[in-house]
């Protein structure tokens, strides 16, 4: 029997099904991302919300397990939510700032 | 690491019951300036006028807003509420006191609305201490924190000054001009409650929403400390038909001033450029402060007594307040919240598993921008109609605004029909994603 593992790619991927529903942007796009650590079929993500505010951060930080939980190379998903370095628009793909009408101040 | 799910505790129900209540009283109070327009075009205290302005006070205002401080206060604060069965009391409270209040004044039964504000008033005390005690868990007060408990204080006290008010009509406990009484209660509930909640819940959704920060502390410090000494100035200096109520207008007028440099050098650092209507809704009701505080001016000048023309004119100032600041300011509000608290308890669990729509997804942006326009359109109008008293230009303006409202209803409708059927699509791309390298 083959033991496949995710890549980061296919873990950027997954991730690209979370939105944040009041930017109506993906949390990949939006720069939210930290880093993603891959050992064998556990996936560790560390990432960020747009403001320690955000009343949403429970919610998104499931939907984060959710969707790499929902690959079948995935067995195990750690989400550690960061707040250090903040988030700023600079981590943004062009194609969130486009969609987003964000600029880096 | 993840933490509790503190949101998942909190229900949507309590809220949106308040808010169904509001947006009911609020349709049937411009019916009511539909079929009495007289009730803009004249200046006399009658039984409509009290009647009908309760109904936007408490019916509306008071409803859109203590339901969305039950959602927005532990949100802002970052804490649970004390307790969601105070709140489900309050509405009931709330409900059965404001419906028999203005049924009371229509009656002109002042005993009646003693009885009902009763009701009213202990709703109120459920709702102070539902809050205080909210408040009471937060680690750290800041400026938010401490402008919504002092908008609370003055909740308490507007409500004890319309029951004086009632009572003085009945027995005699009070040597105070009853005009100004009343004056003086409206200013209570208008600008130590309602007004310093704007000013301070602005300083924490305004960076939200728009992906900012708050520029200045102490400027924003600065502008509660002015609202609220203001405020106690004025009261007093209503209350005894003082000069010096100018000198406290101009203490508001000033708070507001530090409040709108604040807003303003928010917007300007924000990180989302683009503005989407609930936002403009919002900051329309601010810009509208800056005509409320010419009539302000014009209305505490020493000297000017009351006659028909002045009488127009303290109608105009009302309006403006209620139905122009205030109640633009909960609609653009209304607009963020309600898609918020649908999506949250209907789509947040299916996050990552399913394709979830967006908040902006959940409504109408063309119905929310015709809604604008509408609101608009009748202010103006309305406005227009109470300076000359038009009776009949005030019934169109009246239209206008329940023509708008009727557009904000059905995108409400829209919004709650989300919850009974949800428009989740599964994640086409999972097979794709299936087992690499």
């Amino acid at each position: 029997m083959i033991v496949s593992h995710p890549n980061e790619q296919t873990v950027r991927d997954a991730l690209r099904q979370v939105i944040d529903p009041e930017l109506d942007c993906n949390i990949v796009d939006l720069g939210l991302i930290y880093s993603i650590h891959i050992q064998g079929t556990k996936v560790s993500v560390a990432m960020t919300l747009t403001t320690p505010a955000c009343p949403m951060q429970e919610r998104i930080a499931m939907g984060v397990q959710s969707a790499l939980l929902n690959l079948d190379s995935v067995e195990e998903v750690d989400v550690d939510l960061v707040w250090d370095p903040p988030w700023s628009p600079a981590r943004m793909t062009e194609e969130g700032r486009s969609r987003m009408g964000i600029y880096e101040s | 690491m993840i933490q509790s799910d503190r949101n998942a505790k909190r229900s949507i129900a309590v809220t949106l019951s308040f808010v169904a209540a509001g947006t009911v009283s609020l349709l049937t109070g411009m019916c009511w300036l539909i079929v009495r327009p007289d009730i803009l075009a004249t200046y006399h205290y009658n039984q409509h006028v009290i009647a009908v302005t309760h109904l936007f006070t408490l019916g509306w205002i008071c409803s859109a807003v203590m339901g969305s401080i039950y959602q927005l206060v532990p949100v802002a604060l970052e804490t649970n509420l004390h307790s969601e069965r105070l709140a489900r009391a309050h509405f009931l409270l709330h409900l059965i006191g404001f419906t028999g209040m203005v049924w009371m004044f229509r009656a002109w039964n002042i005993k009646g609305v003693g009885y009902f504000g009763f009701i009213l008033a202990t709703g109120v005390l459920v709702f102070a201490y539902n809050i205080g005690r909210t408040l009471t868990s937060i680690l750290r007060w800041n400026v938010v924190a401490v402008g919504i408990a002092s908008a609370l204080g003055w909740l308490v006290l507007a409500i004890l000054a319309g029951l004086l008010v009632a009572a003085a009509k009945l027995w005699p406990i009070s040597s105070f001009d009853p005009i100004r009484q009343m004056h003086a209660h409206a200013h209570l509930g208008g600008l130590g409650f309602l007004m310093i909640l704007i000013v301070a819940v602005s300083y924490k959704l305004i960076p939200m929403f728009g992906l900012s920060e708050l520029q200045n502390q102490s400027r924003a410090w600065t502008s509660l400390a002015l609202l609220n000494v203001g405020m106690a100035g004025l009261f007093v200096t209503i209350l005894f038909g003082s000069a010096l109520k100018l000198l406290f207008a101009i203490v508001v007028i000033s708070g507001l001033g530090l409040f709108g440099c604040e807003l303003i050098a928010i917007l300007r650092v924000r990180k989302r450029r683009i503005m989407d209507w609930g936002m403009k809704y919002f900051l329309t009701a601010i810009a509208l402060l800056a005509p409320l505080c010419v009539l302000a001016i014009v209305l505490s000048s020493p000297g000017v007594t009351l006659n028909d023309f002045t009488g127009r004119l303290e109608n105009v100032y009302g309006l403006i307040a209620l139905l122009g600041v205030v109640t633009l300011a909960i609609l653009g509000m209304l607009y963020k919240i309600v898609p918020f608290l649908v999506w949250y308890s209907r789509y947040s669990p299916d996050i990552g598993r399913m394709k979830v729509p967006a908040l902006v997804d959940l409504y109408s942006v063309r119905l929310q921008t015709i809604g604008y326009w509408l609101f608009l359109g009748g202010l103006v109008l309305t406005s227009l109609a109470t300076l000359f008293g038009h009776a009949a230009c005030a019934q169109k303006g009246a239209a206008l605004w329940f023509a708008s409202i009727i557009v904000f209803a059905a995108n409400m409708v829209k919004i709650s029909h989300h919850l009974f059927k949800p428009g989740t699509e599964s994640l086409p791309m999972n097979a794709a994603l299936k087992g690499v390298s």
